[in-house]
């Protein structure tokens, strides 16, 4: 599946182990273990409230935990700061800040990075550098800001790249083009890409592992034999497995 | 009209009031981007205290105003982190607290405080050469950490957690904001007093935001507008004989709405 040699998928990316959240002793995460190895394209999914973003944001280095381990590359997260490219989910450009593309790019652009990085990483995400950089943050639209919020996220080359649900706002076409954006990063710059989703559809299809998450961790492996009929009704109840079977199951 | 220039009061009262202005255009824009226009007023308002303790143990005011705003900004700082309770709340009750004890602190002063008048609405007759040292040094401290790490702190300031994992240490940044914006609001006090001195830090970045579309220039027409409206204010309180400091707002309020009418009507055609 992918370009790069046998022995980087072996390499670990992310492992956690028995990783434990709560607030205000209600628990959000109970005992999540898993590991990615480098290179993999891993999509979370759940429902809301099952402590998707709170896991995101604790691999991340975010979100204090009360009980695990995480390691990134057998780091502990804050010694790949700087090596970590993040979307948010939501980010809404504040309409009183006069901003271009462009100066938001550079705003994040490392000094290690030279400049040229800027108009690169707008083109792989599929927007014009000269006509993109002059625009108002502004006035940018849904699809247009996840692809600059991607380009700032993958300007450094990062070895870890962190979607937090990166279709919200777009509509299906725009989702469409979008997954297939982040497939071609993740087989293009050999990024380990993690990403939280609610396509279930979009993301059998294009993902190597699915971590399925609700509070604990439901299931895990590649889409089509860790998205069996027992770990969705386990995530979505069994109304949403019945009206949606004969789509992935 | 040279000749008011030859004025030592009025050399004074250009020098600092062109640095403050600078100062607070500049600190202006992370406040308008942190949406945290009451932080300037609760500080200078909550200032008084610290004027108060001055005036009362006969230290000089400026200085210990200094300290006691520091220590009210960490405290806001400590409170926004730590409670549920939003940002203008914790202000509110920090602000009234610290100008209740200054009035209580006061009212244990005997005698008539001429002093406190100049500090409640400014006065230019009152700016010292030591007051000139003390604001330039502040100034310069504040405006040489601006040009070295703005870019990280406008990044802290527009996406904490991406500045968080591109290795930026946010909590600092942000630390160091709220002691920058103190001193340099009780640094304001002497020119515009406590009642107007929050205009200065939210009046130019607004109204450069309404003038411009990039960032950049953002920076540079907020402080120019500053300087302008300021060196503008003071002349023009000395030729109408009015109080230099609610002139200088007067100004910076006329232009602020000469630009929004101004782009209203742009953005009409």
């Amino acid at each position: 599946m992918h370009t790069h040699s046998h022995k980087h998928l072996e390499a670990t990316a992310i492992l956690v182990e028995n990783l434990s959240i709560s607030f205000n002793q209600q628990p959000v995460l109970k005992n999540v273990s898993f590991e990615v190895a480098k290179g993999r394209l891993v999509a979370i999914l759940g429902p809301n409230g099952s402590g998707k973003t709170t896991l995101m944001r604790a691999l991340l280095g975010l979100q204090p935990y009360q009980q695990g381990v995480i390691r990134l590359f057998n780091e502990p997260i804050s010694a790949h700061y700087g090596n970590i490219g993040y979307v948010p989910q939501k980010f809404a450009p504040d309409k009183s800040v006069p901003m271009t593309v462009g100066e938001f790019l550079d705003i994040a652009r490392d000094r290690r990075t030279p400049i040229h990085r800027l108009n690169e990483s707008l083109e792989e995400v599929g927007l014009n550098p000269v006509s993109a950089r002059a625009k108002q943050m502004a006035t940018l639209s849904g699809g247009q800001l996840q692809r600059v919020l991607i380009a700032r996220a993958i300007m450094h080359h990062p070895d870890l790249l962190f979607l937090d649900e990166p279709s919200t706002g777009i509509d299906i076409a725009g989702e469409q083009t979008l997954f297939e954006l982040i497939g071609t990063l993740n087989k293009k710059h050999g990024m380990t890409v993690i990403m939280i989703s609610h396509e279930v559809n979009m993301i059998a299809a294009s993902v190597d592992q699915v971590l399925c998450l609700n509070t604990s961790l439901v299931c895990s492996g590649p889409p089509n034999v860790a998205l069996t009929k027992d770990s969705l009704t386990q995530l979505y109840g069994s109304d949403y497995v019945a009206s949606h079977q004969h789509k992935h199951v | 009209m040279l000749e008011i220039l030859s004025f030592p009061f009025m050399q004074r009262a250009l020098v600092t009031g062109i640095l403050i202005g600078l100062l607070l255009a500049t600190l202006g824009i992370f406040v308008l981007m942190r949406n945290m226009a009451f932080f300037g007023d609760g500080i200078a308002h909550a200032s008084l205290a610290g004027i108060a303790l001055g005036i009362l143990t006969g230290v000089a005011p400026l200085p210990v105003a200094i300290i006691y705003a520091i220590v009210v900004a960490l405290i806001i700082y400590g409170l926004e982190r730590s409670t549920r309770l939003s940002s203008d709340t914790i202000i509110g009750i920090l602000f009234t607290a610290s100008m209740a004890l200054g009035v209580v602190l006061l009212a244990a002063t005997p005698g008539f405080q001429p002093e406190l008048v100049s500090f409640l609405f400014g006065n230019i007759l009152t700016i010292t050469f030591t007051d000139i040292v003390l604001i330039g040094s502040f100034a310069t401290l504040i405006l040489v950490w601006l040009l070295g790490w703005h870019r990280h702190l406008t990044y802290a300031t527009l996406d904490p957690d991406s500045a968080t994992i591109a290795g930026i240490n946010t909590q600092l940044h942000t630390i160091l904001l709220y002691i920058a914006l103190a001193v340099s609001v009780v640094l304001g006090v002497k020119i515009l007093g406590i009642v107007l001195i929050s205009a200065l830090l939210i009046i130019p970045a607004a109204t450069s935001s309404l003038l411009t579309g990039t960032f950049k220039s953002f920076f540079w027409i907020s402080g120019l507008l500053s300087v302008v409206v300021i060196v503008l204010g003071l002349l023009l309180s000395f030729f109408i004989d009015a109080p230099s400091g609610a002139t200088i707002i007067l100004v910076a309020a006329s232009v602020f709405f000469l630009a929004a009418l101004g782009s209203h009507l742009l953005k009409r055609r």
